[in-house]
């Protein structure tokens, strides 16, 4: 079957950063130049705040 | 042949230049490996400082390379995407900074 080939590329692109967005998960996604924009932005986005959290708790525990 | 399939591959390495967002973005993912290393270390009381330091070191390099991008004074979703995230860089490079500089008098105290 090829259903998942013809899925919308916005509608996949569109449901990927919510998730990343909402979860602030770190997905790992490798998708292909060009597709990973928004997406891989908004995940590496949260993982940067992530380590700023991180950092910080560590700078206040001293 | 591999030929014809290599023609085909849409992300193939004989692409030509990446874009400098990918390579901001590239540099954020290599950072956040190296530090999160560094930050699971120096979260346990007992974790081997000096190593921790190491990979903070790592993770600095990498932070500075992705800062050292010029994204142009475009305006476009991309770019203040991709300049938001350079923020965040420059705000993690500052906190790894003052973080490697205590753990270094830490280190450099207890076992020298």
């Amino acid at each position: 079957s090829t259903t998942t080939l013809t899925t919308p590329q916005n509608q996949v692109e569109g449901l990927l950063h919510e998730m990343a967005d909402e979860a602030g998960l770190d997905l790992n996604l490798e998708l292909p130049q060009g597709q990973s924009g928004s997406v891989g932005n908004s995940v590496a986005s949260a993982e940067q705040d992530e380590l700023s959290s991180r950092l910080a708790k560590l700078r206040d525990q001293m | 042949g591999t030929a014809a399939w290599r023609a085909k591959d849409p992300v193939g390495q004989g692409q030509g230049q990446v874009q400098d967002s990918d390579r901001v973005r590239n540099h954020h993912k290599q950072a956040f490996e190296y530090i999160s290393v560094a930050l699971r270390i120096d979260e346990e009381e007992k974790g081997p400082k000096l190593q921790a330091v190491e990979w903070y070191k790592r993770g600095i390099v990498e932070l500075e390379r992705g800062l050292s991008i010029d994204l142009g004074p475009g305006t476009g979703e991309t770019t203040e995407r991709d300049k938001r995230l350079q923020a965040k860089m420059a705000t993690n490079l500052v906190m790894s900074k003052d973080r490697l500089e205590l753990l270094a008098k830490v280190v450099s105290g207890s076992s020298q």
